[in-house]
């Protein structure tokens, strides 16, 4: 564990000095403009408005940031012969891709989490509301993105960085299609297709089986008990691509 | 030194095509009254996660569109798919039943605006401003010859609901006694003797004075009825400035 | 990585052979064609080659950075755990200064706070590099960086020191110092394997070479009967063994 850690504290220098938090600069920015602009046009719904939109945004800027670093995650340290100094050493390819996958964690959360805040704080002043649930929303979107970043990492283990990075797009999005192929598993009478289906089905993450966004805006409330077996599903499908990813970095030779 | 006075000059002279170009561009015309509105299930199958995300986008595009043809041609053939859109993948979102019902009665379909603020009243049963607009809409434009009555009988759930200010009562009442049911319009003011400010009061009294009967014994008899409806701490005050005395 | 082959040996190779697919079509290239090497704990030993030799493929099998098609190689039944490594053209993380690279490399072999402090003073000390140690290791030079790459291999206190051409970009006064360095393992008994084409470096530092040329050994033994085997002395027989197979 502490060459885990090891390695998740030197990943997270090497991300936050890559400039990643600008991010936050301006998703703000984009923030600000988009508030002024809906008090013209949404008629008095700007607090709805900037909060719904507002955590589109966190999504995606933190997606973005997410898939683009994790899929170069790997292939920079194969590129630039880092690999050599880390498996001199003592050091296992499941410790090796643990602790690259925290690191950069750690550094998604705190772009994401300034995000929910920075949207906390603008909607509170320019919409007069104090919206928790913002914060809430916040923290469900960041697992949804860590889980992605686990299947990306996992792709970049033996594609570039590219495709690894436009494959967990992919998978995002699959991922907020889930029902749509369980119901493929349940269509027609031809077994291989539906065996086929269901394997696809269990091998996306589920990721729109909890969504906090509408709740934060008064459509619905979120179910805490669900909630959580959610949590352990995705914990326990994050643990399984990494391992799966740990597998095929070993087989690797530099 | 000449190729590089060379290179700004290509920068500067391409500058200036790009801002010229768009500069000159004519303004955008209105839309077309026909627009391209997805069902509501298309996003329902394909997008759970983003339906409220989706309606908010296309209440912005539902507002232009009014904005754009309220003041243009008139025409509104795809207002009514974009609100059923917008309510449908958020039916809690209140504003876009309140303004587009009078949105479609400007588009002169008040049938439609009356559809919508019901699924709005299912969807959300503790929005009085719904219930005062169906009220509205029933005494407008509806043409039942009881429409009085009714309409009195939104208005009236609407006044029970938490936030209704004091004159949706007010406006029950008189729909009451407008349409003829003195009993009901007598039990409503008294409801809002006891229920209301000051002003409440006044008014109600006012219009008590004016439905009980004139005969004093008959009088005394209603207003003993009527206090079911008023505090005991405003009854004495009630009786005396109905029936005179002390 | 096999487990211990000899007592006396550090590092046993025994008719290794390894070989990549190259290109689009995955045509078989053959690095090493059975290599037979042996070093003695304590010595320190030169693994010298004409470019694509083998030397570093070498290397890399005997730390498990690539396996062997077959053969194989025995570390004298040590683990990464007390082996170091230098690689060729070294390339660390240019955002660490030099103090929180060889904190890394010692948090990497599992070492505790003190002893990766004192560790790491003291092998900034060594390499001469204590007044670089908080600058970012983007700003160094590459002889720098050829002595902070010397001290990450050196903070474990190997047993194994395996040293890719360590005196690439050198100046004078760095090639002295990491003679020094090496000298110092060898007085402490630590086996060096020096993979290097600094012909004279050789007959100053090493006990044994092995000269490896299209992936086989050519020749292993003494550096001084190497020397004395020809009239231009070490230059001259390397030649000769390497010519033979030109």
């Amino acid at each position: 564990m502490k060459c885990s850690f090891a390695i998740a504290l030197n990943t997270f220098k090497e991300t936050i000095r890559d400039r990643v938090l600008s991010v936050i600069v301006v998703f703000a920015l984009a923030m600000i403009v988009a508030s002024l602009w809906l008090a013209t046009i949404s008629l008095e719904q700007q607090a709805r408005m900037m909060k719904d939109f507002g955590l589109t945004a966190v999504t995606l800027f933190g997606l973005v940031v997410a898939v683009f670093a994790a899929g170069n995650l790997v292939r920079k340290e194969m590129e630039k012969r880092t690999v050599f100094f880390i498996f001199s050493k003592p050091v296992s390819a499941a410790q090796f891709i643990f602790g690259k996958f925290l690191g950069l964690a750690l550094t998604v959360f705190l772009v994401v989490l300034g995000m929910g805040v920075f949207l906390f704080f603008v909607t509170w002043l320019v919409a007069g509301e104090a919206a928790g649930s913002v914060l809430l929303a916040t923290l469900l979107i960041y697992v949804q993105v860590v889980v992605v970043m686990a299947v990306t990492v996992f792709f970049s283990t033996f594609a570039s960085a590219i495709l690894s990075s436009v494959l967990g797009v992919c998978i995002f999005i699959a991922g907020q299609l889930s029902h749509n192929v369980l119901s493929l598993t349940r269509l027609g009478d031809a077994e291989v297709l539906k065996v086929l289906s269901w394997l696809v089905f269990i091998a996306m993450p589920n990721l729109a089986a909890v969504d906090a966004k509408p709740s934060v805006v008064g459509e619905g409330s979120i179910a805490w008990g669900h909630t959580a077996l959610w949590l352990g599903y995705l914990s326990a499908y994050m643990i399984v691509a990494l391992l799966v990813a740990a597998w095929v970095f070993r087989r690797k030779e530099f | 030194m000449v190729r590089r006075i060379l290179l700004v000059l290509i920068f500067v002279a391409c500058a200036l095509v790009v801002v010229g170009y768009q500069a000159t561009r004519p303004a955008k015309s209105a839309s077309s009254p026909r627009v391209f509105v997805p069902s509501a299930q298309f996003f329902t199958d394909f997008s759970p996660s983003f339906r409220t995300t989706i309606a908010d986008a296309y209440w912005l595009r539902t507002v232009q569109y009014y904005g754009e043809h309220v003041t243009g041609d008139r025409r509104f053939d795809s207002l009514w798919p974009m609100l059923d859109l917008v309510t449908r993948l958020s039916p809690h979102f209140v504003r876009p039943y309140r303004f587009g019902a009078f949105a479609l009665l400007e588009a002169g379909r008040p049938d439609l605006g009356y559809e919508l603020l019901k699924r709005g009243h299912d969807a959300n049963p503790n929005e009085y401003a719904l219930l005062t607009h169906l009220g509205f809409f029933v005494y407008t434009y509806g043409s039942n010859p009881d429409k009085d009555v009714l309409a009195a009988e939104w208005y009236q759930k609407a006044s029970e609901l938490p936030g209704a200010p004091d004159w949706v009562a007010r406006v029950a009442a008189r729909l009451l006694t407008k349409g003829g049911e003195r009993q009901k319009a007598t039990m409503q003011w008294a409801q809002i003797y006891g229920d209301g400010d000051q002003y409440s009061r006044d008014r109600a009294l006012v219009e008590l004075d004016s439905l009980l009967p004139v005969d004093p014994a008959a009088r005394q008899r209603e207003v003993a009825v009527l206090a079911e409806f008023v505090p005991p701490y405003l009854f004495d005050e009630f009786s005396r400035a109905l029936l005179g005395g002390d | 990585m096999n487990e211990a082959a000899s007592g006396l040996s550090a590092l046993a190779v025994v008719d290794l052979h390894k070989e990549v697919r190259v290109g689009f079509r995955g045509r078989k290239l053959e690095i090493l064609r059975g290599v037979d090497l042996n070093v003695d704990r304590g010595e320190v030993y030169g693994l010298l080659g004409p470019n694509g030799a083998g030397k570093t493929t070498t290397i890399k099998v005997a730390l498990g950075l690539m396996r062997p098609s077959s053969g194989s190689v025995a570390t004298g039944g040590l683990g990464r755990e007390s082996i170091g490594y230098l690689p060729e053209n070294p390339y660390f993380y240019d955002y660490l200064s030099g103090r929180e690279f060889l904190h890394l490399a010692g948090r990497l072999f599992g070492l505790d706070r003190r002893q990766r402090c004192d560790r790491v003073e003291h092998l900034l000390d060594e390499v001469g590099l204590n007044d670089a140690a908080d600058r970012h290791l983007r700003k160094y030079s590459k002889g720098m960086l050829q002595r902070i790459g010397i001290a990450q291999a050196l903070v474990n206190e190997p047993e194994l020191v395996l040293l890719d051409e360590p005196m690439t970009g050198l100046d004078p006064v760095g090639r002295v110092e990491v003679k020094r360095i090496i000298d110092r393992l060898r007085e402490q008994g630590t086996t060096v394997v020096l993979n290097t084409h600094i012909l004279a470096d050789v007959g100053e530092l090493c006990s044994r070479i092995g000269i490896l040329c299209r992936g086989r050994l050519r020749w292993q033994g003494p550096v001084a009967e190497a020397a004395a085997a020809s009239s231009d002395g070490l230059e001259g027989f390397f030649m000769e063994v390497v010519g033979r197979e030109v």
